[in-house]
């Protein structure tokens, strides 16, 4: 659970670099109380917490169906934590950072309670190295409720990051907090590559 | 308001010269104080956690630890229970622990303290394996690892 | 003396530099000696006497000179080679490796060291323990009496302790001076953050795995101290990083860049420091309007302290070490050492003089212990 902590944390504060310039403006939302706030921010949340259960509870029967063999189960997770844990270093150094967040469509959506709902369906969705990572984990876990656990410390870790966003509008510098969480993404980024080598060594050996 | 400033400024590095010069001489009572805050003491996984059992065979004593599972907001599924053996301690050791004290042992131990060879036979299904098996200052330790 | 010096005017002629050195000269000679110099073992006699000497020679210069780098940093290297040479003596003294056994660790005989702080703090509060298999008082390097100095230092001189206190530090000041000119000369602003980001990291992981990761796995500082027992495929592994990153950002980057690279880009405790400059009464100052824009310090910062921007808004950046290299080699005065509320440009001599005071008693003292034992160990070698 600390790893899947540890890389929601830090993936979380990389999501809010990129899609952050989307969400502050319509959780500031001006004149908004903060009862309305407080309610929209639930409701992303729970959306986001909806959609990891759903996707806990698909990675783990693909896990079932995919990596009976016990080597199997070791050797192919390795290779994608080692994939997932290079685009997640890559795109820590990477100058070239997308910085369109998939926020931006919802934008677009007239029915403004919907948008909650919507931000949190297209943050959760927004397949990145670190859900990746998350999805293989949730595979590869020993039972249904070690998987939920591991998404739910997922959940826990990235979402720390959004609860201050109402109060966005007062963070003098946003720009040093976004270099800490790309750099503390990269990081994520090693611990799970040297996990995935260990998984792959252990597979080799035991195979 | 720059006058007091100034002021302030210079007191606090004089204030701060003094505390370099008296902290050396007064290192020793200033860790004293230290080391008197409530948390200035060691986790039990590091110290192998409370003594909970002692056995005396001769000349020869178990200290049977309590089981340890801490962790940072809750307890940890997995933890270990130390064991040491102090004293004059046989070439050989055998033991049979039961350390939840329900009356059951829960695995036996051999150590062969020559080859530092240690054999845990597990009885009770969350004794899992030994962690450490070591000769220490005072005689050996083992930590057996323990699921909930 | 250079002209840089005389424009300053921080150099004081033979007489004054005496007299400045002397509350030093007493002071080190109380803690060194214990009031008693006992030369009944010559060699010890002789070591004691020799560091003495060393300390206040190099206090006597900085005034003497006006130039404060150049003197810190053979102190700070010494230091740092000291350290590293009593602790591996010891090591290979008393248990003829320099790694730690399991038993060192169940009886928690482990010597405590500064870097473990940030790791401490989540674990302290949340369970008010301590996640460290050390002392907590008595014995070598217990963890209260080093909690007690890093507080003290961090309070007094911020991140200064950086380059006044910290027994590591001398290891990347030292290799990032063997080259004149450096190879690589520019690095993205970006990585400046990176402690921030390591900060976070072994904070959070050292609480939730209830064990100091940073000291486990990453301290490039561990090939020269002492670490795990190679007995498994993991300790393998963090041997191997231990020795990369030493490699890499104690030796080859500084090497290549002129910077103190390990501490720009890795320390945790570099950053904590970094916050507390906030409050010590020790900062570095500009005077706007002595700076003529050379950007000459920009260029000799270890630390990725100065920017451009940083001098032409008159501030330094809250990663300065205080090291004085950039006062040292401002031509026009126009940075110095100064004190919070005293305005830049005025009272520097004053400033400086107490500064230089109290960083250089902290380190010399600090530093005395392991300077004299590696003097004797020296010495019991040669005769």
């Amino acid at each position: 659970m600390t790893d899947s902590f540890v890389l929601g944390l830090s993936s979380g504060s990389a999501c809010l670099a990129t899609c952050g310039m989307v969400m502050f403006p319509y959780f500031m939302a001006g004149s908004a109380g903060v009862r309305r706030i407080a309610i929209d921010l639930f409701l992303f949340l729970l959306t986001r917490f909806v959609i990891y259960f759903i996707l806990s509870t698909l990675a783990w029967y693909f896990g079932q169906a995919l990596f009976s063999n016990p080597v199997v189960r070791n050797i192919i997770p390795g290779i994608l934590y080692i994939v997932f844990a290079v685009m997640l270093v890559w795109y820590s150094i990477s100058k070239n950072r997308n910085p369109n967040c998939p926020a931006k469509i919802v934008k677009t959506v007239n029915n403004k309670k919907l948008v909650p709902i919507l931000l949190g369906l297209v943050n959760s969705l927004g397949f990145c190295p670190a859900l990746f990572i998350i999805l293989t984990k949730g595979a590869t876990q020993e039972t249904l409720v070690q998987s939920y656990f591991a998404f739910l410390a997922f959940f826990i870790g990235s979402s720390l990051w959004f609860l201050p966003l109402p109060l966005a509008g007062k963070i003098r510098k946003k720009e040093v907090l976004k270099n800490i969480g790309i750099l503390a993404t990269g990081l994520a980024g090693i611990i799970f590559m040297i996990k995935g080598l260990t998984n792959l060594i252990g597979g080799i050996i035991n195979g | 308001m720059k006058k007091v400033k100034i002021i302030a400024g210079i007191s606090w590095a004089f204030f701060c010269l003094i505390l370099i010069i008296i902290l050396f001489p007064g290192l020793n009572s200033f860790s004293v104080s230290v080391s008197k805050l409530p948390f200035m003491k060691l986790n039990p996984r590091y110290t192998g956690g409370e003594i909970a059992n002692q056995i005396i065979v001769e000349s020869c004593t178990l200290d049977i630890r309590k089981p340890v599972f801490n962790g940072f907001l809750k307890e940890k599924n997995s933890g270990f229970v130390q064991l040491d053996w102090h004293g004059t301690i046989p070439n050989t050791i055998k033991d049979s622990i039961d350390y939840d004290h329900d009356g059951n042992k829960d695995f036996c131990i051999f150590i062969d303290r020559k080859d530092s060879k240690t054999i845990l036979y597990p009885i009770n299904k969350k004794v899992i394996s030994v962690l450490i098996s070591t000769p220490t200052s005072y005689g050996w330790a083992v930590r057996v690892e323990l699921i909930k | 003396m250079d002209n840089a010096s005389k424009i300053a005017g921080m150099r004081k002629s033979f007489g004054k530099s005496l007299l400045y050195t002397l509350p030093m000269f007493l002071i080190t000679f109380m803690f060194m000696t214990g009031g008693k110099p006992n030369f009944a073992d010559p060699a010890s006699g002789l070591a004691i006497l020799t560091a003495f000497l060393l300390v206040n020679v190099l206090y006597f210069f900085m005034h003497y000179t006006g130039k404060t780098d150049r003197y810190r940093a053979v102190l700070f290297i010494i230091f740092a080679l000291s350290l590293s040479y009593t602790l591996i003596h010891n090591m290979l003294e008393v248990r003829k490796s320099m790694s730690f056994s399991q038993a060192d660790i169940l009886e928690c005989k482990i010597p405590f060291c500064h870097l473990v702080i940030p790791m401490m703090i989540l674990p302290a509060i949340f369970t008010k323990s301590i996640i460290f298999p050390g002392s907590i008082i008595g014995g070598f390097a217990n963890i209260s009496s080093m909690i007690v100095l890093w507080l003290v230092a961090t309070l007094v001189l911020g991140r200064g302790f950086c380059s006044w206190g910290c027994f590591y530090g001398g290891w990347d000041d030292g290799f990032s001076r063997i080259r004149k000119r450096p190879v690589i000369k520019k690095i993205s602003e970006l990585w400046k953050w990176m402690p921030f980001a390591v900060l976070i990291m072994v904070t959070l992981s050292a609480a939730l795995a209830m064990m100091p990761t940073y000291c486990s796995w990453i301290c490039p500082f561990k090939a020269v101290t002492e670490f795990e027992q190679v007995t498994s495929v993991e300790s393998v592994a963090k041997a191997g990083i231990f020795l990369t990153l030493f490699g890499g950002l104690v030796v080859v980057l500084p090497v290549m860049t002129r910077k103190r690279t390990q501490c720009s880009f890795l320390c945790p405790l570099g950053a904590i420091n970094s916050l507390s400059n906030k409050i010590t009464p020790f900062t570095v100052k500009i005077d706007k309007k002595a700076c003529n824009e050379c950007f000459k310090c920009v260029g000799v910062c270890p630390l990725y302290a100065l920017t451009p921007e940083d001098i032409k808004a008159g501030k330094v950046s809250l990663f300065c070490s205080k090291c004085g290299k950039c006062v040292d080699a401002c031509s026009t005065k126009a940075i110095h050492y100064g004190i919070r509320g005293i305005p830049a440009g005025t009272m520097k001599n004053f400033s400086r003089n107490l500064f230089l005071f109290v960083s250089f008693l902290f380190m010399a003292v600090f530093s005395a212990g392991s300077i004299i034992s590696t003097f004797q160990g020296l010495l019991k070698l040669i005769f």
